[in-house]
């Protein structure tokens, strides 16, 4: 039990800093293009440790999340949910993976994510540019290997 | 580490997944208008701005040392521009009430009771928080303290900004005229049109909508609030007609009306009563 809650502890403590940096202020044109960072963290947590990092804080920080960025309630819990039910589905394959075949499979698992945004922005009528979506994704793989390492140390060092 | 603890597969995954599905769709039908939300923001406001105020420390630090580098002769430069700027500016203001007191004569001979409002100003400053891209509204770092209401125009000094939507204790959510879901009623200055302009969703542009394809209409057209929705008062600048794109297929012109305040870089705005 100890672990457990030390487990819950460094994550959620991950989880506030991946949030901070979501909506950390850019230029415009860094906005349009930043990758989703609390996404990709909870991605990690969730392929270590799946068993406590699951459904439920996929929700809760996707409505956290809805509620600081004064977006339609539900939004991003919806594509973060779906986005860590793919992940408990596949963490076993994509852990045995090399570090370029990571990123290749993080690849798949974004895509239902961004798919979503779009046709969320084709519903409420919003104007975007889908070069500045493609260019997001491509984003979010190059920083996850960096990412990743930063997370393996925290676990490292902080659990187990 | 024990193993089974990494491969023990839950029973529960698919049942939360159907229910969190469920529930997030539940709420994007039922809180189209963020009034749920709203609600939520307004009841935890105390927990919410000091996770704003913790994501605004970088950017505030970054612009405190910029500012202390700043040469003396830049800063002397800079006062002397501004300075010259408010002598030509009160220049102009002198005639002022000479002519609101012409205009009140002139309302008075058409017959006409527009009411001229005393108006109040408050200076609020931005939280510089990055919201999503795709969403076209600002916080401010004013709230119910200050005596803010929900439809409070904003404007900066270059033109109207938009409107407040949201009033909480400690900061207020402002939705800017470009937001796709916002639209007011503009007059054009050379004809004294009404035209409605809605946003895009794009902070650069705002599009005019309705307008027929035989109507009077030029680029660099200025328009400016009429004061007709009884939000945004009377005369305020929206913007200047940019570019419009005659379609003989449709019904209307298809118009681009670029915003005159600055939406994306600004500090402080104003909110007036």
């Amino acid at each position: 039990m100890v672990i457990f809650s030390r487990i819950n502890f460094v994550v959620i403590l991950t989880l506030f800093l991946g949030l901070i940096l979501n909506i950390l202020p850019l230029s415009d044109i860094l906005n349009s293009i930043k990758p989703p960072i609390l996404l990709l963290i909870l991605i990690y947590w969730s392929i270590a440790f799946p068993n406590q990092v699951n459904l439920t804080y996929a929700f809760i920080s996707g409505i956290i999340i809805d509620i600081l960025l004064i977006m339609p309630l539900g939004y991003n819990a919806f594509c973060y949910t779906l986005t860590i039910f793919l992940i408990l589905l596949y963490y076993p394959q994509i852990r045995l993976q090399s570090n370029w075949n990571k990123m290749l499979s993080l690849l798949f698992i974004l895509i239902p994510y961004f798919l979503m945004s779009t046709v969320a922005n084709n519903i409420l009528e919003i104007d975007y540019n889908i070069l500045n979506v493609f260019i997001s994704i491509i984003i979010s793989i190059i920083i996850w290997p960096a990412l990743f390492k930063v997370l393996r140390f925290i676990r490292q060092k902080y659990i187990s | 580490m024990n193993n089974n603890l990494h491969f023990r597969q839950s029973n529960l995954t698919s049942i939360k997944l159907i229910l969190f599905l469920a529930i997030s769709i539940f709420f994007l039908i039922i809180d189209n208008n963020l009034e749920i939300s709203n609600k939520i923001r307004k009841n935890t406001s105390y927990l919410i701005l000091p996770i704003y105020t913790i994501a605004e420390i970088p950017v505030n630090i970054y612009e405190d040392i910029i500012e202390n580098f700043e040469s003396r002769k830049s800063l002397i430069n800079k006062n002397k521009i501004l300075e010259k700027k408010v002598f030509i500016q009160s220049g102009i203001i002198q005639n002022i009430p000479s002519l609101k007191e012409e205009n009140k004569r002139l309302k008075k001979l058409l017959n006409s009771s527009s009411p001229t409002k005393n108006s109040k100003i408050l200076i609020a400053e931005l939280i510089k928080v990055n919201l999503s891209p795709f969403s076209n509204k600002v916080i401010l770092n004013k709230g119910s303290k200050s005596n803010i209401y929900v439809g409070q125009p904003v404007i900066d000094s270059m033109g109207i900004l938009g409107q407040i939507s949201e009033v909480n204790k400690k900061f207020s959510v402002t939705t800017l005229i470009t937001d796709p879901g916002h639209a007011l009623l503009a007059i054009n200055t050379r004809t004294e049109k009404r035209i409605v302009i809605s946003g895009t969703g794009d902070n650069r542009y705002l599009k005019a909508e309705f307008i027929s394809l035989n109507e009077d209409i030029n680029e660099g057209d200025i328009l400016v609030t009429s004061g007709l929705d009884n939000i945004f008062p009377e005369g305020y600048l929206i913007g200047e007609i940019s570019k419009i794109h005659k379609n003989l297929q449709k019904d209307f012109l298809e118009v681009t009306v670029i915003p005159s305040s600055s939406l994306t870089s600004n500090r402080e705005v104003m909110l007036l009563w």
